[in-house]
């Protein structure tokens, strides 16, 4: 039964895809006429308010039956008598009290339209939608009819900008509106320039441009804006805005996405490269598929564009157990970025007033559930996994296999170096005798040793170690350690001569017999074998340190203190112990006999409240010595350091999964799965099945919606919107029977047919866009137009904007020339690794930049402060269109923000470079509003700074801080 | 506004201020016009014009009860059988479990442990004899003010998402808040100050954060602002020291001439109006805002009735006292947070309810009788709807043999209501003889949404926001009003 249903609706959407209209060919003319003539008024211009579950007035005109039964004022129509029938009396308009459409809903019909129903209802009103098949919210007949769904007119063969305002001008003159004059030439170059980069012209291009007075002077500018690579950074992020891009996954704790930078500038690219939209979108949907035998770069393009699908946001604790709600993201957004439909209303019932149903839904939801999305982690799964390589196995081979050699290699002499320090520690177990016992060194305070006559053979080890004591604070210890032979002409050894010559080698042998070890005796001796010539900021200190440890064994060469967290004395000799990790100075004895030992312990760094302690200690085994000092040259000859692992580049993407149909949820309930739904397209559009058995659909499901004509449709209304401020269609992620009709139905089929004919070239389209009159038009508002058309809805003017979040920052920082123009890529998150985000200690970060404002890090739960305060794009829904907002914590950012200020005073430093105060004015204006002051722009400026209570360079962030806060600064005319 | 609009983004016809010729000179023009009513005459004369001041005072929708709204947030989640809904058969099952036939989700998977009786004892407060516990000896005296709301239910069991859901109506982060939708529908009675204000605990916000009162889908004109709890009351309110007010003023009138200016320039610019306009407001609350929080003005009586510069009561209590400010200052939304960041630093008492309770009922016991006391005595609690509670409740069976703390429970809590109205010394709706879950007069959060719009004079259903092609509300689909309650 369902079956049949679907090779019915099959049928009919092929039918509709081929822009047959299939009327029954036993319907009688009365039928023909009806299907021809008067269901497409009553669907576009009626349905709205008159079908389904909307009723105004109690009138339903979407069966017989339902305008039979006609409305609160009795039957609309009597058949047969249009004079007597309410609706005909409406749609004349004659009637004060009854005008149908509304003027808000399109206004009057066409003449002909009128004619149509008049002669519909003189022949009787033949109706045949007695018994509709629905789909979804409409009825198949319908959804047949709806003008979206109508195949693309023929391309213009010789397209032009003055097409466009042909139409444009048609429907002015119609509604009576006199368009405004050609807007000036630096406003036109200032809303051009803004347009297309997000920034402002510098004074230099506004007087090329007014130099220039050749007739293409403004094509030029266009083209030069389009070269320039700050145009696919603007452009891009409207995308990111329909894709609710953002670099946090929108889970309870919010987790980054450290990779999906690589999706948000392969957008900015696309649009850079004037990528074909069509192949664009494939891309988007299925750029691993479409790209999986192509070149290492041109694959590695496919896996990132499926970004789009992998950002999708997700939900709750356990996002895995949440991922229907994921793919309702995915579906929700797919429908409404690309086909203007929405197409995540039907996920528990069917679409309430377009032709989805729940099994359109849960058929494209098995295409997602056939895809493996890249996770990001959440908190009872906390790292990220199946993230995409961006390297072939060979190549990952390549990268890890030496590395994982040296860990290996590494290994093998760390055991054998353990080894050797275990058979020393059973050395010195045996012949351990402590000279001086652990002993307490005060906070701050100074110990000194003196021992006499110690006995020593050739090979014994003097040891002089240094503990942390609990607070493990007061770590920098100077040691002065002077080894004395007893007897006429003894020799003496003292840590001091090690001072200039401590980075020779560890065992340190400084020609004199005696050789020095540098250790950390947590366990048993371990060598200190990383040694630093100098230390950053104080060149003259030089250490000694184990791989991932802080300092050990240091020495000021300075014959000055040098002052780092602590005061360090001239010409000294530290040990730094750390927390359970005692650091030791070991002398292997060069004296057969007595020896006399001196010096001092002192803590020089006194914060943690405890001090530290030492031990000196006699080991009594020639042995020792030997195999200590054998110990040290393996173990820097064994130092083998393997490095951090190899990063191998990943891309936050998807793949294929293992492929399977989806189970209907009832009620979108996921507990509740009834039958296995294909995966097919929409019904609507034909409902074909996927037909390969081994792939998830993804696809087909891009070449479908590449290649339908609602997907060309809704993009160019996205462009004109994004030109113009507001699109052909308002409600631009809506052109299902919810959405506003067309201002000019004309126009967007004649753009949409024009840029599938261009082979989906963006930037042909920006040209033809521009070039019209209607884009160079003065914001000039006029009576009696801003009366009938306060909205412009029909272009006789151009609208003014105030600048987007980004512009707005982007501007500040040009102005104050801080923008680093140049792309940024990843952001300084936190390394995957030290995750430990939770619900209750979610992921939160600012990461402040000179970068344009597109690469500032955006969370989901978290609103950027700026971005969120100027009317940012929502992370978590596609934003079709930016909201403009005015509240007086906006003005307060004007007022007080420190980065505003900060902005505004290097703006001034830029200003202060010029000498006399006209010349200061000159340039501010000149770079902020691309114009020259006024006289009395001069004077009330020069007063200002004349006036104004605080120092001449106070007065010129002042003057700068009004500038940049003004209506002039903030908005393009 | 109302859903009576024909255009699908409830956009109505805008009346076209139109300024002939030269402006009005001077140094705050947009405030001149607004004292010279140009504004807002022709904002009148409009059907509806939010286009230069989205938060201009609108007519309620029907009858108001309340002005103004204090949520006192609980956050963390309160145990019900320990404070307000009084369970005499949890003494004669102690120790037993609770009966197998009752299913819930165990939330985080934490021990499951016995019933256990409440932690202190339940006496009768004023004439009406209203059972509260031991843990709010200053609120039972104004026993006879509360509409104690004992049958609530929630749709998640987790704080996230449950405090998001109290907030906005859905557990799915997103939406408007209550005190967002409130200000839509309201606008504010005072623009020099934040139509909707929240007061963060010191310790730290709820752990969903901004989207608890985010205005969603709504402009950022409607979302809460945040008063921080230490430092400036909002950001950017104050700038550089060495910025006197008059040379700010300075630099105002400068830019007031430049923007009069660029406006002469361009004849109907309502939105160059409107943001001239919000500069001069912007200047208002550098003052208005602190000189709301400022305390100094209030007697020392005051003070110490709120127990501000006494512990454990000086934070919630210099809040209340804030509040009860805000409130005269006309406006519209308030919402403070008792607890904030982790675990026992709000009310999520698994370690023990006593040691918990203890110490967050005694932090807030004081200031809220404080502020009901001085909310009448001032003659506001008329007209200020007080509310109380938290995201969910908590169990009634303790996290083990002899734990003695409690896990989460959105099957059945407590909020109660006071002021506007609102029927005092009264119970609406009950738990089961365990406190476990509603059972009568059951009240959904859409429930409790309705009747909260309802009482400051806003129809839930008729309150939409239409948002990518759907006439969205606080309640959705749900939700109806408990007139019951309503005196």
């Amino acid at each position: 039964m369902k079956r049949i249903l679907w090779s019915v609706l099959f049928s009919v959407g092929i039918a509709v895809h081929l822009g047959l209209v299939p009327v029954s060919a036993a319907a009688d003319d009365g039928e023909a006429f009806f299907e021809r003539m008067v269901r497409p008024i009553l669907v576009e211009h009626c349905y709205q308010c008159h079908s389904g579950v909307n009723s105004e007035g109690g009138l339903l005109l979407d069966s017989h039956a339902g305008w039979r039964k006609g409305g609160e004022t009795g039957a609309s129509i009597v058949p047969g008598r249009p004079d007597d029938s309410l609706l005909i009396k409406a749609v004349r308009y004659n009637d004060d009290g009854l005008k149908m459409p509304p003027e808000e809903a399109g206004g009057r019909l066409t003449d002909e339209q009128i004619a149509a129903l008049e002669q519909w209802v003189r022949i009787g009103a033949p109706d045949p939608r007695d018994t509709a098949t629905k789909l979804g919210g409409m009825s198949v007949a319908d959804a047949k009819t709806w003008w979206a769904f109508q195949p693309l007119p023929m391309a213009d063969p010789e397209p032009s900008s003055a097409k466009i305002d042909q139409i444009i001008d048609r429907k002015l003159a119609d509604v009576s509106i006199t368009p405004t004059e050609p807007a000036d030439k630096r406003t036109l170059l200032r809303r051009a320039t803004y347009d297309l980069t997000g920034l402002p012209p510098t004074p230099a291009e506004v007087d090329a441009f007014l130099a220039d007075r050749s007739p293409d002077a403004f094509a030029k500018v266009i083209d030069r804006l389009l070269d320039s690579p700050q145009y696919g950074i603007h452009w891009g992020r409207h995308w990111l805005d329909v894709v609710r891009y953002a670099d946090t996954a929108g889970e309870n704790t919010d987790r980054p996405l450290p990779h999906a930078w690589r999706y948000r500038n392969w957008v900015f690219e696309s649009f850079n490269g004037d990528r074909p939209f069509d192949e664009f979108v494939r891309l988007q949907l299925a750029g691993d598929l479409i790209r999986s035998n192509s070149s290492d770069q041109d694959r590695n393009e496919g896996l990132i564009a499926t970004g789009y699908l992998a950002i999708a946001r997700r939900y709750g604790h356990d996002i895995d157990k949440q991922a229907y709600l994921m793919h309702e993201d995915v579906i929700d957004n797919l429908g409404k970025n690309l086909l203007g439909l929405t197409t995540g209303c039907s996920r528990c019932h069917d679409h309430k007033y377009d032709p989805i149903t729940m099994e359109d839904y849960y058929a494209l939801y098995g295409i997602f559930e056939s895809t493996r999305f890249a996770f990001p982690g959440c908190e009872p799964k906390g790292q990220p996994r199946d993230l995409v390589p961006l390297l072939s196995p060979a190549q990952i081979d390549a990268r890890m296999k030496p590395w994982e050699e040296q860990v290996a290699r590494a290994k093998a002499e760390q055991e054998k170096l353990e080894q050797a320090a275990k058979r020393l520690l059973e050395l010195r177990a045996d012949s351990l005798q402590h000279i001086i016992p652990k002993t307490m060194v005060g906070e701050g305070a100074r110990v000194p040793i003196k021992i006499v006559n110690v006995k020593l053979r050739k090979g014994e080890v003097l040891q002089l170690t240094v503990f942390p004591n609990g607070s493990h604070g007061a770590d920098t210890t100077r040691i002065e350690w002077k080894i004395q032979e007893v007897g006429d002409d003894g020799r003496s050894w003292s840590v001091e001569d090690l001072i200039p010559v401590i980075s020779r080698g560890n065992p340190l042998d400084v020609g004199d017999e005696a050789r020095w070890c540098f250790l950390e005796s947590t366990a048993g001796p371990a060598f200190l074998t990383q040694r630093l010539d100098s230390l950053p900021e104080h060149a003259s200190l030089k250490a000694w340190k184990r791989s991932g440890d802080a300092l050990s064994i240091f020495v000021n060469t300075d014959d000055q203190p040098v002052n780092v967290w602590t005061s360090l004395p001239a010409k000294a000799f530290f040990v730094h112990p750390e927390h359970n990790r005692p650091v030791a100075v070991a002398l292997v004895s060069p004296i057969d006999g007595l020896a006399n030992v001196s010096g001092a312990v002192t803590d020089v760094h006194p914060s943690g409240g405890d001090g530290v302690s030492f031990e000196l200690a006699h080991i009594a085994s020639p042995d020792y010595g030997e195999g200590l000092v054998e110990l040290g040259g393996n173990s820097s000859s064994a130092d083998i350091d393997p490095g951090p692992k190899p990063k191998i580049p990943v891309a936050y993407a998807v793949v294929d999964a293992k492929p399977i149909n989806a189970r209907f949820q009832r009620r979108g309930d996921p507990e509740q799965l009834g039958d296995e739904i294909p995966r097919r397209w929409l019904s609507v559009f034909g409902g074909e099945e996927i037909a390969t058995s081994e792939e998830s659909g993804r696809r087909e499901l891009a070449d479908w919606i590449a290649e339908n004509p609602l997907t060309a449709r809704v993009i160019v209304n996205r462009l004109w919107q994004w030109h113009f401020g507001r699109g052909l269609v308002a409600t631009p992620n809506n052109f299902g029977s919810r959405g506003e009709l067309p201002s000019h139905p004309e126009l967007l089929e004649w753009l949409a047919a024009e840029f599938v004919a261009n082979g989906y070239r963006m930037k042909k389209m920006h040209r033809l866009i521009m070039r019209t009159a209607a884009y160079q038009r003065s914001s000039r508002m006029m009576l009696p137009s801003i009366e009938t058309d306060p909205d412009n809805r029909f272009l006789g003017r151009f609208s003014r904007r105030r600048l987007r979040a980004e512009e707005i920052r982007d501007s500040l920082l040009v102005f104050a020339g801080q923008l680093d123009p140049t792309p940024a890529e990843a952001h300084p998150f936190p390394d995957e690794s030290t995750w430990t985000f939770t619900q209750h200690d979610p992921f939160n970060a600012v990461y402040e930049t000179n970068k344009r404002s597109a690469f500032l890090m955006v969370q989901r739960q978290r609103r950027h402060p700026f971005l969120a305060l100027f009317d940012g794009a929502d992370p978590n829904a596609s934003t079709p269109a930016r909201q403009t907002s005015t509240v007086p914590t906006q003005a307060l950012y004007f007022l007080n923000d420190p980065f505003f200020h900060a902005q505004a005073a290097a703006l001034a430093d830029r200003l202060a470079e010029f000498e006399d105060v006209d010349e200061r004015l000159e340039q501010a204006y000149r770079l902020i509003f691309q114009r020259s002051p006024t006289e009395g722009e001069r004077a009330t400026g020069a007063n200002f700074l004349r006036q104004y209570p605080a120092e001449a360079a106070e007065k010129w962030r002042a003057f700068a801080r009004v500038l940049l806060a003004s209506n002039e600064c903030v908005h393009v005319d | 506004m109302l859903n009576t609009s024909k255009y699908p983004c409830g956009q109505t016809r805008r009346e076209f201020v139109w300024r002939m010729g030269h402006g009005v000179a001077g140094l705050a023009m947009a405030d001149l016009l607004f004292r010279d009513g140009f504004f807002r005459t022709s904002a009148l004369a409009a059907d509806s014009d939010e286009t230069l001041n989205p938060l201009a005072p609108k007519p309620p929708q029907i009858m108001p009860r309340a002005k103004a709204c204090i949520f006192l947030t609980m956050n963390g989640a309160p145990s019900q059988v320990d404070t307000f809904d009084y369970k005499p058969e949890l003494e004669k099952y102690a120790g037993q479990p609770l009966p197998a036939d009752r299913k819930y989700i165990n939330s985080g998977g934490r021990k499951v442990g016995y019933l256990t009786p409440a932690w202190r004892k339940f006496r009768p407060g004023g004439e009406s004899g209203l059972l509260i516990s031991d843990y709010f000896p200053n609120v039972r005296e104004h026993a006879d003010k509360l509409c104690v709301l004992n049958s609530c239910h929630t749709d998640s069991h987790a704080h996230g998402s449950a405090l998001v859901a109290m907030n906005t109506g859905k557990t799915l982060i997103g939406r408007p808040s209550l005190g967002s939708w409130a200000v839509y529908g309201l606008g504010t009675e005072n623009e020099n100050l934040p139509g909707y204000v929240v007061i963060l605990d010191k310790r730290g916000g709820p752990i969903s954060g901004q989207p608890n009162w985010g205005g969603g889908f709504m402009p950022a004109t409607f979302s809460g602002t945040l008063f921080r709890p230490v430092g400036d009351p909002i950001l950017d309110l104050r700038g550089p020291g060495h910025m006197t007010p008059q040379a700010q003023r300075e630099q105002l009138d400068l830019l007031a001439r430049l923007n009069e200016r660029h406006l002469d320039e361009r004849p109907g610019g309502r939105e160059l109006a409107a943001r001239m306009n919000s500069y001069e407001l912007a200047y208002r609350m550098q003052s208005a805002t602190p000189e709301a929080v400022d305390l100094s003005g209030e007697t020392q009586a005051t003070l110490d009735m709120y127990g501000v510069g006494r512990q454990p009561t000086d934070e919630f209590g210099r809040n209340c006292l804030i509040a009860r400010r805000l409130v005269e200052r006309g406006v519209r939304f308030i919402q403070l947070y008792s607890g904030g960041g982790h675990l026992e630093e709000t009310w999520d008492a698994h370690a023990g309810i006593e040691s918990n309770h203890g110490q967050h009922g005694a932090e807030v016991d004081q200031p809220i009788a404080a502020l009901l006391t001085d909310l009448e005595r001032r003659s506001l609690l008329d007209d200020t709807l007080v509310i109380w509670g938290g995201e969910f409740g908590r169990m009634p069976f303790s996290e083990g043999k002899d734990a003695p703390g409690r896990n989460h429970n959105p099957y059945g809590f407590t909020m109660w209501l006071a002021g506007a109205g609102v029927k005092g010394g009264m119970r609406y709706g009950k738990t089961d003889e365990f406190g476990f879950e509603a059972v009568e007069n059951k009240i959904h959060l859409h429930d409790l949404h309705a009747t909260i719009l309802h009482i400051m004079g806003l129809d839930h259903e008729l309150l939409t926001y239409f948002h990518q092609g759907r006439e969205e509300s606080l309640t959705d689909v749900g939700g109806e009003v408990i007139h019951d309650i309503l005196g």
